[in-house]
This record gives structure tokens, C-alpha cells and sequence, in this order.
């Protein structure tokens, strides 16, 4: 098999043969590391010829907070924030992993109201995250209102999430064996309240921005990524729904109690590009956001009071193993495989697998090739958080 | 599962060596280790085989236990008919000082950057990589982070690493405080 990040001696692109005795050699262009369409610390070597990108070699490491080094010696229950920390703009969806690793592993039966909520954080985090996601991208491709929509309507969850949290951004909510705090009746109300204006604010987004001829030029049959590489990428999330598996942890090896709800998965129909390109990864997320509304009505008329704690010892001690849990998170698949040695306190190995990380690894694949403009859509499609490429 | 899998292997791959872990209970996860020198072969198998097949990589980590050095590789199978969670497969290696296993980068191209990751922490060389730097650390760091004997350097480019004035208090104090309490039950053992 070729390789396409082995740079011995760069390809030049075929494209544009007639301005042949123009070109010299390839010019480096770097992409960051503060760059603002690589949401965060990323940088790009980009190899460019002209307008074209000739390589591009992806530079990871500027966010590395040695978090794999720091578990290793804090207690089980103080990880919490630093795996918030990860994925900062789905933090719920983190903890919920960490927890129900830990929680696999003490055998905790955790409440039926505990996780019901969870369930239901969870997605209104998954809403945020995809409208972070969806302004952003906008923002990536010079449309600076659709950013502001987001925002608003991304505000009015971390308003919910800071009365019930105490935290707008790392919450430390989701506890080993429960929540740390309740949801009142009231709060549940906005929660329904939200879910009725966030159904229409989305079909106004279709309008702004979607189904905009500007945006579809923009995105559509740009970056494909499609169905065989990202089985060999090991790509997941909305970036393999995009390219058309109808696959989703949720309703494929159903956690908690996804078994329960009624929802489809969202998968790229190539209304306009074709299956696997920046819009369909786009499409995606803005579906999973209705569906998330769906899920979030279900919930609330399936709670019950009752408690919210579950029966976890004060000093956790775990028996010697190992275990790989991975869930779906806004991004993708994420996954811990944690290492506990008999009585420690600490983990033996906490291993994060972030799905960003294996997207980031996709780049070079999809850059040979593509106009600048065209690149920076790709980046902007696969929705990067830097917190969680690096740890 | 996991028996049925590494008999399959056994036959297929001469020397593979397979042997399965079975978990006793749900809190652990089952696993199959196999001979370091033929990860190439058996992941190769396990990819292309007609009866059970995995078609991609989700995740390759590393574990130090201090006697020997695991790579663990995560294979899943990506198919919405045929869900078969993951695949822990482990290869042991027991040299510390030039740790070095045959890449799988030809198969999947995820392994591309996950073997990296567990090059720039655990230094293990993987052979026939295309692109073996350190991704996570700067490329003139020293040392493996995650291996349990890591000391970090004393000084990178000319900057201390861990300056006495700059050091967290509240860890500093928390060490301090583990080390009394050793002291405080050592002193009853005896």
C-alpha cells in the first residue's frame, strides 16, 4: 500500500498543466499553531503549490498536558476534572465515560434517575457541542452571522448547566455511581421549553445556512472521505456517518439505557455533494441534533424521582484488570482503557483513545490536491477540539 | 469468544503462540496474547479472514509493567449487522532497553499516528513504520514519559524542567504528606 505522508519527494499536483513553466518548487506554508480555523493549537505544514495543496503534515503536541502521566497519580474520583479537561466543549460526555469505566469495573449499579439524567445532560451537551460545531464552521467559511444563532442558543444550555453544575464550561457533574446534583422540575420544564424553540431554531438554521447555494459550493464534493478510509483511518462519529455506515454506539452496543428510546441514526445522503464530503459530515450533525431533541422529550417523560447516588465505597479500590469502554461522544468514539493494579488507589495506565486524534490523522489523506480555501473546510468539517488530540 | 478466536489463530498463523485470557466476570475485559515477532501476521489474519474478520483499528496503547512491556491493539469491526465490540490483542515484549515490534501501518492506517504515540511514551521502535517521530512531545525531549522509571530531564533547551519556585505547593505538600503517612504505617508495622 502507498503511503501519502512520505515526503521524500513531493508529487507535484496535475493540475492546472498549461501555467507548467510558472511553477519552481513547492512552498511551505505553516497553518497555525494560533490560526483561527484550527480551533485551537494546531499546525499544519502545508505544501502548496500556487493555490493548491501539495502535502499537508499535521503537527500535534502544542496542548499536551501529560494527562495520561497526571492519572496515573491522582485518585479515581480526581481524574473527573482533568477528563473534563479533554474534550472541553463536550465535557459531560467525557466524565460519563470515565465514570462508566470505573463504574464497569466496582460492579455499581447505578440509579435509574442518575442515568436518566445523564442521558439527558448528555445530549444537551451533544446539542451544544454540534452548534459549537456548526457556528464555528460557518465562522471557518466567512459567514459570521450564523455564529451568533449558535451562540445564543449554546448559551441557553451552559445557563442550564451552570444552575444545576455550578460550572458553565467543566462541570465535575457526573460522579463514580451517580450525579452530584438533581435536576429540579422547573429546570426539566426549561429543558422542555428549550427543546421546542431549538426544533425551530434548526430548521432556520437549514435555511441560513444548509441549504445556502454559497455554503454548498463552499463544502459539497470537498474532502471526501469515504467509506474505506475511514475504516482504515479507524475514523467514527459523524465523520463515518457522513461517509454513509449507518453506524452509532448508541443504538449498535447500546449503553445505559439507549435501549430504551426511539431515535434513527443520521447518516449522509448526499443531498447535494456526494457521500462522505464536508457537507454530509456537516448534514450529520445538524440531524443528530434533532434526534437529540428527541431523545431529551423521551427522557423527561420516563423520569421519575428517586434517587440519584448509587452505593460506591468512600475510598475507591478496584480489583486488579484492565477494561475498554468506549462511548459515543459529539465528536466520535471515545474510549478508556484503564489498567488497575489490587488496592491502588490510583490507575495502573489510563489510556484516552480521542477520536479527534485519528480525524487529525486523516488530513494527509485528504489535503493532496485541494485548493487552500477548500483545506480549511476540511479541517473545519471533522469539528477538531485540540484539548482531546493532545491530552 | 475469545477461545474460539485464538484456536483460529493458532491454526491459521504458525507461532503465533495465541493464548486467551477470559475474564471471570463482567467487571474485566477478556484478552488474547500473542508472540510480539508475529503481530504482523496475526493482525493481517485477523483482518482478512473469510470467518471472522475485524476491519478496523480503533486504538493502540501501551502498558508498562515494569518486567515487560505491553502494546495492546484494539480491533473492531465497524459493521452495523455484525457488532463484535472489541478485540484486545496483546503482543509482550520483555526487552526494555531496545523494545521493538513490526508495525501494522501496511494494514491499517490508523496505526500511523497511534504507533507514534506509543513511541514518543514508551519508546518502543516499530519496524517498517513510515514516520516514526515523536508526536505528542517536542522532538528533542528525553526520555519515555509513561514508562514507570521515567525521570524527566533536568533541563530542555536551556529552561528547568521542574523549578523549585514554580512548583505547585499543594502537590509539593501532598507528597510530604504521603510520605508521613508511609513513615506513620511502617512505624505500626513494626
Amino acid at each position: 500500500m502507498q503511503t501519502r505522508w512520505d515526503i521524500g519527494e513531493p508529487e507535484k499536483p496535475t493540475i492546472n498543466q498549461d501555467t507548467e513553466q510558472l511553477k519552481s518548487e513547492l512552498l511551505v506554508l505553516n497553518m497555525g499553531p494560533q490560526h483561527p480555523a484550527t480551533h485551537g493549537v494546531l499546525r499544519i505544514e502545508i505544501w502548496t503549490d500556487s493555490e493548491i495543496v501539495a502535502h499537508a503534515i499535521p503537527h500535534v503536541g502544542y496542548l499536551h498536558r501529560c494527562m495520561e502521566k497526571h492519572a496515573e497519580n491522582i485518585d479515581f474520583r480526581g481524574i473527573i476534572p482533568f477528563v473534563d479537561r479533554l474534550d472541553y466543549l463536550a465535557a459531560m460526555n467525557m466524565e460519563w465515560t470515565y465514570a462508566a469505566a470505573l463504574e464497569k469495573m466496582l460492579g455499581t449499579e447505578v440509579p435509574r434517575r442518575a442515568e436518566l439524567l445523564r442521558i439527558l445532560t448528555c445530549e444537551l451537551q451533544r446539542i451544544a457541542s454540534h452548534l459549537m460545531a456548526f457556528g464555528t464552521y460557518a465562522l471557518d467559511l466567512g459567514a459570521f452571522t450564523p455564529f451568533l444563532y449558535a451562540f445564543d442558543y449554546r448559551e441557553k444550555i451552559l445557563r442550564l448547566f451552570e444552575e444545576v453544575s455550578g460550572a458553565r464550561l467543566l462541570y465535575n457533574y457526573i460522579w463514580i455511581g451517580g450525579l452530584w446534583n438533581d435536576w429540579t422540575n422547573e429546570q426539566l420544564e426549561r429543558v422542555s421549553a428549550f427543546c421546542d424553540d431549538m426544533e425551530e431554531e434548526a430548521k432556520k438554521y437549514h435555511e441560513l445556512v444548509s441549504m445556502n447555494k454559497i455554503f454548498i459550493e463552499r463544502t459539497a464534493n470537498v474532502g471526501v472521505m469515504n467509506i474505506d478510509d475511514c475504516l482504515t483511518y479507524g475514523a467514527s462519529g459523524p465523520v463515518l456517518r457522513g461517509a454513509g455506515m449507518k453506524w452509532d454506539l448508541r443504538k449498535n452496543e447500546p449503553y445505559s439505557l439507549y435501549s430504551e428510546f426511539d431515535f434513527d441514526i443520521p447518516v449522509g445522503e448526499a443531498e447535494h455533494g456526494v457521500v462522505g464530503d464536508c457537507w454530509n459530515r456537516y448534514m450529520v450533525r445538524m440531524k443528530e441534533v434533532v434526534q437529540s431533541i428527541r431523545i431529551i422529550r423521551q427522557v423527561i417523560e420516563k423520569l421519575e424521582p428517586g434517587p440519584i447516588m448509587g452505593k460506591v465505597p468512600k475510598v475507591l479500590k478496584l480489583p486488579e484488570g484492565e477494561i475498554y469502554v468506549r462511548h459515543e461522544c459529539p465528536r466520535g468514539e471515545l474510549a478508556f482503557h484503564l489498567v488497575t493494579k489490587q488496592d491502588e488507589k490510583m490507575p495502573y495506565r489510563l489510556k484516552v483513545k480521542s477520536p479527534c486524534f485519528t480525524h487529525v490523522s486523516m488530513l494527509p489523506h485528504v489535503a493532496p490536491g485541494q485548493m487552500i480555501a477548500d483545506f480549511v473546510a476540511t479541517v473545519g468539517s471533522i469539528d477538531i477540539v485540540l484539548g482531546e488530540v493532545d491530552r | 469468544m475469545h477461545k474460539q478466536l485464538s484456536d483460529l489463530i493458532n491454526r491459521n498463523v504458525t507461532g503465533a503462540n495465541a493464548v486467551a485470557f477470559l475474564a471471570a466476570d463482567k467487571k474485566n475485559d477478556s484478552s488474547i496474547t500473542v508472540e510480539a515477532s508475529h503481530i504482523f501476521k496475526v493482525v493481517n489474519f485477523l483482518k482478512n479472514n473469510s470467518e471472522n474478520s475485524w476491519n478496523s483499528l480503533h486504538c493502540i496503547s501501551g502498558v508498562d509493567y515494569m518486567d515487560h512491556m505491553e502494546v495492546c491493539y484494539m480491533l473492531t469491526n465497524y459493521d452495523p449487522n455484525n457488532n463484535k465490540g472489541v478485540l484486545i490483542l496483546k503482543a509482550k515484549l520483555t526487552d526494555r532497553v531496545n523494545p521493538n515490534i513490526d508495525s501494522i501501518v501496511n494494514l491499517f492506517l490508523a496505526a500511523n499516528f497511534q504507533e507514534r504515540e506509543v513511541y514518543d511514551m514508551f519508546g518502543i521502535k516499530f519496524n517498517n513504520h513510515p514516520d516514526l517521530r515523536r508526536i505528542l512531545c517536542p522532538d528533542d525531549w528525553e526520555g519515555w514519559p509513561l514508562r514507570k522509571d521515567y525521570v524527566a530531564q533536568k533541563y530542555y533547551q536551556g529552561i528547568e524542567v521542574y523549578p523549585d519556585n514554580k512548583m505547585n505547593m499543594e502537590d509539593r505538600e501532598y507528597i510530604v504528606r504521603q510520605e508521613m503517612i508511609k513513615k506513620a504505617q511502617a512505624a505500626k508495622a513494626q
